[in-house]
């Protein structure tokens, strides 16, 4: 009886930690969107302060490619608003991710004390 | 104000794991917040650095320099075009700019940074007070700080109140119950609030309690509604437990406090003088403290004690006060067998001044033989026919004892005023005495003399010099019964004295 909810404890177990990395995975992804948040902020305004005269360059492999001010200043207008989107979803994500590792743990605690009961009957009886 | 409920006594192992755990995290934090900061710093200055040279960079149109070839070699060579800029706004993107525009962009990214070390300031300040804060609480709870308990039991108030309690006063008014009842139990959950109190009385036990406990509350509340005083201190305690356990969740858990620490308002009466049996003011009340190191923190009880009742005649030309002396004398016998303390000085405190009321006290009129107080020590026409005060209590005499007191207050101000002379050095001399060994007891401090020519001529008592040495004396009787409580005492100098006064 004891091995049976041992069993079920290991296999609840894996899942959860499984579950786990999935949130911490979800998590550093998001933390690395932040970051590209804000320098696509700064960038933006940084484009404010430059005028038609200055040449815009993007670096695209080894090149550096010749950009259009205003061009530049769209570019970096769209990547702000993916970013946003990607943030959100993540957001989302992680959100689902919680609650299904709550519901496992609290089916992992509901196990533990099943294994301790059996374990302390099993002590009983022997 | 009925403060019941005691801060429980966890289990003392589980309390320094809890706390140590804490001030570890905590130091985790204020630790990654300084280096972070130390980095934002260090960017900081690198940008200073550029800045300097961005603006010494167009003063020539080029310059000779080692140019670093690979890892391991420099070729001298030249700067050129001195003032052309291809500078990285990040994200791959790249802008060509003069050195002017680039100082501005690097101005703009030095704003992040700054922004981004005053939210690092922040934090660490946040937690440096939290990790303070849990430092403070563990010494609250080892008690080995400076933390003063100060407690106030009302037990057994059997007093008239004329009017009605201002809510704050009432001893069950809710809102403070339940902040004090907040406060305790926030400290007991950071004490460890695994542990369940043994006492806990069963769900049925409970209800039944809890009936009872609101049965006593009406009964209290119609006594309110007929300007009663409040029950004794046991049904303060009921009644606040009573609310306790209506707040719901942890009620159970402080009932048992309550019940298991054997709280009981008798054992404290004992404690403290027993000044409850007075009339309550209408307005001063007076306060004694008591210091006691009891099971938690070293505790003040405090109780108020209660002026006489005044009532407001109106005698024709000035209103005056007239004290119900006979009842407040009464009162004050009740007190003083109720009492077992500084008991034998009544006859020399009787002419004691403590408080502002005090002087009303003795500056009486004598009007028909009845002393009548008056309204304003200072106009000349209440003069006459006035004690003089030389600080001593006019209060618990007898009316044949105040006469003489009286009587040899008279006659020495008599004396006083009849060598002037020996009147000033006199005067001295006690005012001399009295600050120095009265530091710290005493509002009033100075000898107040009357010297207006008295018509009486009541023989000269052999008590010289009058009552006035007895200040010294009584000080010194004073500073004797307060040498015994010494150790950790916080209480001010009125209520020290009013204290030793009873």
């Amino acid at each position: 009886m004891a091995e049976v909810i041992q069993k079920k404890l290991q296999s609840e177990l894996e899942k959860y930690q499984l579950l786990q990395k999935d949130v911490s995975k979800s998590m550093s992804a998001r933390q690395k969107l932040e970051a590209q948040l804000t320098e696509n902020n700064i960038v933006k305004e940084e484009l404010a302060f430059l005028d038609c005269q200055n040449t815009v360059y993007k670096l695209i492999g080894p090149v550096l490619v010749k950009q259009d001010l205003d061009e530049a200043k769209a570019t970096v207008g769209k990547r702000l608003e993916y970013i946003n989107g990607e943030i959100q979803r993540y957001e989302t994500l992680l959100k689902e991710m919680e609650k299904k590792s709550d519901q496992h743990r609290e089916v992992l605690s509901s196990l533990q004390q099943e294994y301790q009961r059996a374990q302390g009957q099993a002590v009983a009886k022997a | 104000m009925a403060a019941t409920g005691k801060v429980k006594r966890s289990n003392v192992n589980d309390l320094p794991q809890g706390v140590e755990r804490l001030k570890e995290e905590h130091r985790k934090v204020v630790k990654d917040c300084r280096s972070q900061i130390e980095h934002w710093e260090k960017v900081e200055k690198d940008y200073e650095s550029l800045q300097d040279r961005l603006r010494t960079l167009p003063d020539k149109l080029s310059y000779d320099i080692m140019v670093p070839f690979g890892p391991l070699a420099f070729m001298p060579g030249k700067l050129v075009h001195t003032n052309e800029l291809t500078v990285l706004l990040g994200d791959n993107w790249f802008a060509k700019c003069s050195a002017k525009q680039a100082d501005t962009l690097v101005e703009h990214r030095k704003k992040h940074v700054k922004n981004a070390l005053d939210d690092l300031q922040k934090v660490m300040k946040n937690f440096q007070n939290r990790a303070d804060f849990t430092n403070d609480l563990e010494k609250l709870t080892g008690r080995t700080g400076d933390f003063v308990d100060i407690r106030e039991e009302v037990i057994n108030e059997d007093e008239v109140t004329k009017g009605k309690h201002r809510l704050a006063h009432k001893p069950n008014s809710k809102p403070k119950q339940e902040y004090l009842l907040d406060l305790k139990e926030d400290k007991e959950k950071e004490e460890g609030d695994e542990e369940r109190m043994t006492g806990v009385l069963s769900e049925e036990e409970l209800w039944a309690r809890l009936d009872d406990l609101e049965h006593q509350e009406e009964l209290q509340d119609a006594r309110y509604r007929l300007d009663s005083t409040d029950t004794n201190g046991e049904d303060t305690t009921s009644s606040s437990e009573e609310e306790k356990e209506a707040d719901g969740g942890s009620g159970v858990q402080v009932n048992g406090h309550q019940k298991e620490n054997g709280w009981v308002s008798s054992s404290l009466t004992s404690q403290m003088n027993g000044t409850n049996g007075s009339h309550p003011a209408d307005e001063e009340e007076e306060e004694d403290c008591e210091e006691e190191t009891d099971n938690g923190l070293p505790t003040i009880y405090f109780s108020h004690t209660v002026e006489f009742k005044k009532v407001r005649i109106n005698t024709g030309k000035n209103t005056t006060l007239k004290f119900s002396e006979r009842k407040e004398q009464k009162e004050q016998a009740k007190r003083k067998k109720k009492n077992g303390k500084s008991n034998g000085h009544s006859p020399l405190e009787s002419y004691k001044i403590t408080s502002p009321a005090d002087i009303y006290r003795v500056f009486v009129d004598l009007v028909n033989g009845e002393p009548i107080p008056r309204k304003s020590i200072l106009k000349s026409r209440s003069r006459e026919n006035s004690v003089c005060s030389d600080t001593s209590e006019s209060s618990t005499a007898d009316f044949e004892e105040r006469r003489a007191a009286f009587g040899r207050s008279w006659s020495h101000d008599d004396a006083m005023h009849s060598d002037a002379s020996d009147g000033i050095t006199e005067e001295e001399s006690p005012t001399g005495t009295s600050p120095r060994t009265n530091g710290r007891f005493e509002a009033f401090t100075g000898t107040v003399i009357e010297k207006d020519p008295l018509p009486c001529s009541i023989p000269h008592l052999t008590i010289a010099p009058p009552a006035l040495p007895t200040i010294p004396e009584r000080k010194l009787e004073e500073v004797g019964q307060e040498a015994p409580q010494e150790p950790p005492k916080r209480m001010s100098k009125f209520k020290a004295t009013r204290l030793h006064q009873k």
